[in-house]
């Protein structure tokens, strides 16, 4: 069974109410979820509270789930939403981020200055720009999916990643940055 | 390695792991907290509701219960006999009932 059609198969199921299915889904889709978020917002234990909240959102959702829609694209969208609720409510506590920041170890291995240099860049560009290179750079989202996982048009999805990718590149000293 | 494979590589420090056990069971657990809250408000209400009609439809209902139970009372006794001597012989094989085992 392809990955599509078991997600499919998970979703009538969890539609029905197993509870089973959706821990299954839970489990199948974490990762690219929480890997979103972390990308999206920058702090790492923010993104696994968002994430949470996107599954139990999502539970409460699924009957709304289309057959043959892509369960990744639609789970990204619920925490692409919750994290935008989230900043534009001012409800991330600054002072646990703060700490959280301080606390966090700095980058370590072979890659430790340009992780650094790559997360300050995507620190700086906005929200928009930075889930769409999460998704299309990050996680080999296209762009359609990204656009259909954002709620953007197709062109503004493409602007953004290109725009996006320069300024990650010339911050990591890439050809763009020249 | 071209650029958007650089990219991609920084990119993976940030995955968490394919499985996580924590994780997913942290969900599950919290689904299932709200469907049970969810279930006891609904019980609750239908409940409540439920006493509600009762209590102000009683006075229309009582003469036909009392008609009623005072009809049946023999047969409801019946049904408690029956329902008490399954409980507590139901795990009971019939030859041990009927004395013919050893």
């Amino acid at each position: 069974m392809s990955p599509a059609s078991l997600d499919e198969a998970l979703v009538a199921a969890a539609q029905a109410g197993s509870a089973d299915a959706y821990s299954r889904l839970v489990e199948r889709h974490q990762q690219p979820v929480r890997a979103f978020l972390r990308r999206a917002c920058g702090d790492w234990a923010e993104a696994d509270d968002l994430a949470q909240q996107t599954f139990l959102t999502a539970w409460l959702r699924i009957g709304r789930l289309k057959a043959g829609a892509s369960v990744r694209s639609w789970l990204c969208g619920i925490g692409y939403n919750k994290h935008l609720t989230a900043v534009r409510s001012g409800s991330r506590d600054r002072v646990r981020e703060a700490s959280y920041e301080a606390e966090r170890e700095p980058p370590q291995g072979p890659d430790a200055a340009d992780r650094m240099a790559l997360e300050a860049a995507m620190a700086e560009l906005p929200a928009e720009q930075r889930a769409c290179v999460a998704l299309c750079l990050a996680a080999d989202f296209s762009h359609t999916e990204a656009a259909e996982a954002l709620g953007l048009p197709l062109g503004t999805v493409k602007s953004h990643v290109m725009r996006g990718r320069a300024r990650l590149l010339q911050a990591l000293g890439g050809p763009d940055g020249r | 390695m071209g650029d958007d494979d650089r990219l991609k590589a920084l990119f993976a420090y940030d995955e968490p792991p394919q499985r996580d056990l924590v994780f997913s069971s942290a969900v599950m657990a919290e689904v299932m907290r709200r469907r049970f809250m969810a279930d006891v408000a609904m019980l609750s209400g239908v409940s409540a509701l439920g006493g509600a009609a009762l209590w102000a439809l009683w006075p229309l209902l009582q003469p036909a219960v009392v008609a009623i139970s005072q009809g049946l009372a023999p047969l409801i006794v019946a049904c408690g006999l029956a329902t008490g001597a399954v409980v507590l012989l139901g795990g009971r094989q019939a030859p041990a009932l009927l004395g013919l085992e050893s």
